[in-house]
């Protein structure tokens, strides 16, 4: 008994030091390729030798009392209970401790948080399941997620070894590139939840939060090419988005820059076959889609909608393609993820693979039209890298900014006088759905016993005067929508609900009689 | 007092004192013994259940690639297993011990509130309940984490989250009526002559855990709340979009989750300070530096919150502030060890299973203490933090620890409750079961942190392969283990070796605390008139 008891202390005693004697990379903390680092390794083997250290301090002791003051000795107890000056002792020596290593701790903190004279910027985006990088001083844009072969690896029961597999889950298909010896500013924001943007070698994890905007900053010195994970839980894929950097010297570096900067040009196609369009869209479902919907299209119940015989997919072409580019709900909007090809190929996919067979087709130019104009897109982009540079971390708006201004432009037509009822339903059913339609839903069903139902509704189809009047000043849980929006909206939206949405009254409200109310108003 | 007596006598006549008879006793049951036993039943079943949620994790993380569960279900294990876990075994584990010992330690008849008593098990059962419902949901249990971080848990939860909500509320009901009857219990009926510096150590621990609990369980309500109002009333508390910010949810909730590990920790301190000077033959070192030591790290685990968050970014003076204030927290969980092993030194120790228990819980926990002191640190936090670096700390405070503790105090006062002895062999067959495998389970995973594997994945990059399939071997060993435990329990209860005990049941222990000196089995009915006397050993 004593002797296990022995063996057991030496044993666990061993394993704690050979943890700490070995820098292999599998056991101990890695150097990094930083100074800071190299900076956080120092202080973590300082602080692991203080604490094996002070183990093996109160473990010897405790074993050597073990070992000889048991009753089976005929060790005669003692019956001390107290010693004032033993207990100020080991106090007081801990609280040094602790400030000894406070200082260099500080020290690192402080050298950390230096973002300041940064020689370029990358923002860092997570997604659900995928990092966007942006290059704030060359605009150029990067998707990067979890590479092929370890995306086929993982699937449950795929029988592929993942040892076969080279840097299983630690590869994506496009890496982000750094230059060496340049201080590189990162900016962390998130489109969807919190994510944490994790490479050890670079010796920190940021986490990415929605709305907001982190920053770190590095250094590198040797050129090579250094893994990472997202380390903040982030959903079902979070195990499955890995990071790659490829830090190259400023020569290799710039050569990359301009290969993205002036892609060669692939003649596009301008007509493509519904059998093209399918045997594309099939690879993009599986890197794009299967993630959620599965690579059979039966989605997950509950969570994922199925693809295969989905109201959505058999149904109108258009309204497909509009959910797609502008998501919903966990969706991601894909307007800006794929391009119109990759759409065009994907859509056509779904309608005639995975069970489906609608076998109609959609071309890459019409997704084109439907998809805001790119120059706008990039002017805003521009202009917002600007706001992040002066006003770094209350950006909580500058994510929807370039999406907001850019629709204003393209609603903001000039309303001179009277206006066509279809004029006013169109823009009116953007304003619904902005407005109303969180709680009466799209399709004006409402939900009943909360929010009631627009179509056929009394008050839509009554007298329109009453309608304005409870729509401006709002009722129960109803907001006042008098002043939130403008004359304009306002008229679209109430001709709107009367003309649409299964109603078909056929009046309409123009801007000018609601500028006259609002005036009679103040 | 006098009255009191009369009146007892004069119930007795009627033999209205004993339980109810059947199963019926135990719905009904105000009595302190009935519902804790209650209470440690119920936990002792979670732990399996929670148990065997952790072997689900560690079976798909044996090898790397995707064997038995989608990632999404292993997510929900994740968050199951902790909540199960924190709120179903450990926590209510304590309750139990409490309501049987607070009572026979401090020489009161009852607890001060018994109904009371017996609402706080029920609705325990109901919310735990509950939350197991989910995992038969369409769309699963929770799988965002035991922390509900928003913006995920509102996107991803699917139907669960309103049932984990009102979960938590139920059971922040139920932890919060506990903790009251606690403090009422403690304050009120002790003995005469036990004055608050007289009281044995687990009752002081459990006096400032009740505040704990009653200070965090509204504030965690609170955060969950807003979740659903986010959720399914259109408030922005944490959406940006809407002004709200994702980070103060994170604030609100590791104020109550700091506090709340220590909740599972102070009374763990106090079962060792209650365990440790019986083998020992002495008494406990230190006794008001140890209650003062509880009492600072109560109050310090209300001002470090922060520290789970370092990369969340902050600005550098609260990274500094958090840093340093959670560094502090090393000095009197410091002062705990030192005294522990000083009043091991120069004792008559004997190892009975109690005490093997406790030393081991003195080691790991050190251990565990120790790597928390390394990531308070928070520039290298910024490389452990969620990392199994992480997972491999908290399991040292909690399975080596509070469940290790739990299993000490099982032994220690599972011979006085029933009057019969456990197998002795057996137990200590399980002890050394259980305190190889848990090495061999923790251990690696400090290997695999530090290397760079993140925590909460189900599947990693192939050079972790080799420490967690050991990891892994060894969950299996230590959950097959604790079938011993449950088998030693049941034939305890059940006669046990056929042995009968001493009222004392350990040598001297009648000097130590005022249960020993009631008889064994301990009556249905105990102290109907406080003790005259009470152990003044510590001064």
């Amino acid at each position: 008994m004593k002797k296990t008891k022995q063996l057991f202390a030496c044993l666990s005693l061993m394993t704690l030091g050979l943890g700490t004697a070995q820098a292999d990379y599998t056991l101990n903390l890695m150097k990094g390729v930083t100074k800071v680092s190299n900076d956080i390794y120092d202080l973590h083997m300082l602080i692991l030798w203080i604490c094996v250290f002070i183990g093996l301090g109160v473990f010897s002791v405790m074993f050597y009392s073990i070992y000889h003051h048991r009753k089976s000795k005929g060790h005669q107890a003692a019956q001390f209970h107290e010693n004032t000056t033993v207990e100020i002792i080991w106090t007081i020596i801990p609280t040094l401790i602790l400030i000894g290593m406070a200082i260099p701790a500080t020290k690192t903190l402080i050298e950390l948080d230096q973002v300041q004279d940064s020689d370029m910027s990358i923002k860092v985006t997570g997604h659900q399941w995928f990092w966007e990088y942006d290059y704030l001083d060359n605009g150029i844009n990067l998707i990067s997620r979890l590479d092929e072969a370890s995306n086929k690896a993982r699937q449950p029961n795929s029988g592929i070894d993942p040892r076969n597999v080279p840097h299983y889950l630690l590869n994506v298909d496009e890496p982000l590139h750094i230059p060496t010896k340049k201080k590189i500013r990162f900016l962390f924001t998130s489109k969807d939840v919190v994510h944490s943007w994790w490479v050890p070698d670079l010796g920190w994890k940021k986490d990415t939060n929605p709305g907001f905007i982190n920053d770190a900053w590095t250094y590198v010195d040797k050129p090579g090419t250094y893994r990472g994970q997202c380390t903040e839980l982030c959903g079902k894929d979070h195990g499955f988005m890995p990071i790659v950097v490829i830090a190259e010297d400023q020569a290799d570096y710039d050569k990359w820059v301009n290969s993205k900067l002036n892609p060669v040009e692939t003649a596009t196609k301008a007509n493509w076959t519904k059998d093209e369009l399918i045997a594309e869209g099939a690879k993009v479902y599986e890197k794009n889609c299967s993630t959620c919907h599965l690579a059979d299209g039966a989605g997950i119940k509950g969570t994922f909608p199925a693809i295969t015989a989905s109201k959505v997919v058999t149904g109108d072409i258009q309204a497909q393609t509009q959910l797609i580019l502008n998501g919903k709900g966990m969706m991601p909007a894909f307007a800006n993820l794929l391009k119109a090809e990759q759409l065009a190929q994907v859509i056509t996919y779904t309608r005639n693979g995975l069970g489906n067979k609608v076998g109609d087709e959609i071309q890459p130019a019409a997704i084109a039209e439907m998809l805001p104009k790119k120059a706008g897109a990039k002017a805003e982009a521009k202009t917002e890298e600007k706001v992040v540079e002066t006003k770094e971390k209350s950006v909580a708006t500058l994510e929807k900014k370039p999406e907001k201004s850019a629709k204003k432009g393209a609603e903001k037509v000039e309303h001179s006088a009277e206006m066509a009822v279809t004029d006013l339903v169109a823009h009116g059913k953007s304003v619904y759905e902005k407005n109303c339609s969180s709680c009466h839903g799209a399709d004006g069903a409402g939900m009943p016993g909360l929010f009631p139902a627009l179509k056929a509704s009394p008050v839509v189809t009554g007298d329109i005067k009453k309608q304005v009047e409870l729509m401006t000043a709002g009722k129960g849980m109803m907001p006042g929508f008098g002043t939130t929006l403008s004359a304009d909206d306002f008229a679209a939206v109430v001709t709107y609900t009367r003309n649409d949405l299964g109603n078909s009254v056929g009046d309409s409200l123009q801007p000018s009689a609601v500028k006259s109310l609002q005036s009679a108003k103040k | 007092m006098s009255a009191v007596v009369a009146e007892h006598d004069h119930h007795d006549e009627h033999h209205d004192h004993g339980p109810a008879k059947g199963l019926v006793r135990w719905l009904i049951t105000t009595n302190h013994k009935d519902i804790g036993t209650l209470y440690l039943l119920f936990a002792l079943a979670m732990f399996f259940v929670g148990g065997l949620m952790a072997l689900v994790i560690r079976a798909e993380l044996f090898e790397p690639g995707m064997q038995f569960v989608n990632p999404t279900f292993f997510n929900s294990m994740t968050t199951m297993h902790a909540l199960v876990m924190v709120f179903g075994a450990v926590m209510p584990a304590f309750v139990g011990l409490a309501n049987w010992q607070i009572p026979l330690m401090i020489g009161a008849p009852d607890m001060a509130l018994p109904r009371l008593n017996n609402m706080s098990f029920w609705m325990l059962v109901a919310g735990v309940l509950l939350l197991a419902s989910t995992l038969f949901m369409e769309g699963g249990a929770p799988a965002c984490g035991w922390t509900f971080y928003p913006p995920l848990v509102l996107r991803d939860c699917g139907h669960a989250l309103p049932f984990a909500v009102f979960s938590v509320h139920m059971l922040g009901v139920s932890s919060i009526m506990g903790a009251i009857n606690i403090i009422a219990t403690i304050l009120n009926m002790r003995a005469p002559k036990m004055t608050l510096m007289k009281m044995p150590l687990f009752v002081w621990t459990w006096l400032i855990t009740a505040f704990l609990l009653i200070a965090i369980m509204p504030v965690f309500a609170g955060a969950v709340t807003m979740l659903l109002t986010d959720k399914f009333f259109a408030t922005s508390f944490f959406d940006a979009a809407g002004g709200g910010d994702p980070v103060l949810y994170q604030h609100i909730f590791w104020f109550f989750g700091h506090p709340e590990v220590y909740v599972m920790i102070l009374p763990t301190f106090g079962v060792a300070s209650t365990i440790i000077p019986v083998f020992a033959r002495k008494p406990l070192f230190g006794y008001s530096s140890m209650v003062y030591a509880t009492a600072s790290i109560a109050f310090l685990s209300f001002i470090v919150w922060a520290h789970h968050m370092f990369t969340v970014g902050m600005p550098i003076a609260g990274e500094l502030y958090f840093m340093y204030a959670t560094m502090l927290i090393a000095i009197p969980t410091g002062v705990k060890v030192f005294n522990w092993t000083a009043t091991m030194w120069k004792g008559a120790m004997t190892f009975e299973t109690p005490m093997l228990f406790s030393i081991c819980f003195v080691v790991l926990f050190t251990m565990g203490g120790l790597t928390g002191l390394m990531m308070s640190v928070a520039p290298t936090d910024f490389q452990y933090h969620d990392t199994y670096f992480i997972v491999a700390h908290f399991h040292y405070t909690l399975v080596p620890a509070s469940v290790f503790i739990l299993m000490a105090a099982g032994y220690f006062w599972l011979p006085k409750w029933t009057g019969n002895m456990y197998d002795e062999r057996l137990a200590r067959f399980h002890f050394w079961m259980s305190a190889i495998s848990v090495n061999i389970l923790f251990f690696p995973q400090h290997f695999l942190g530090l290397a760079g594997m993140p925590r909460r994945i189900p599947d990693y990059a192939v050079q972790f392969a080799d420490w967690n399939m050991v990891s892994s071997i060894g969950a299996f060993i230590f959950g097959f283990s604790q079938l011993i435990f449950l088998y030693i329990v049941i034939k305890t209860i059940n006669g046990g070796t056929g042995e009968k005990v001493t009222d004392e049941v350990w040598e001297d222990a009648s000097k130590h605390s005022l249960e020993w000196t009631l008889p064994s089995p301990v009556p249905y009915h105990t102290w109907a008139t406080p003790p005259e006397e009470v152990p003044s050993e510590h001064f």
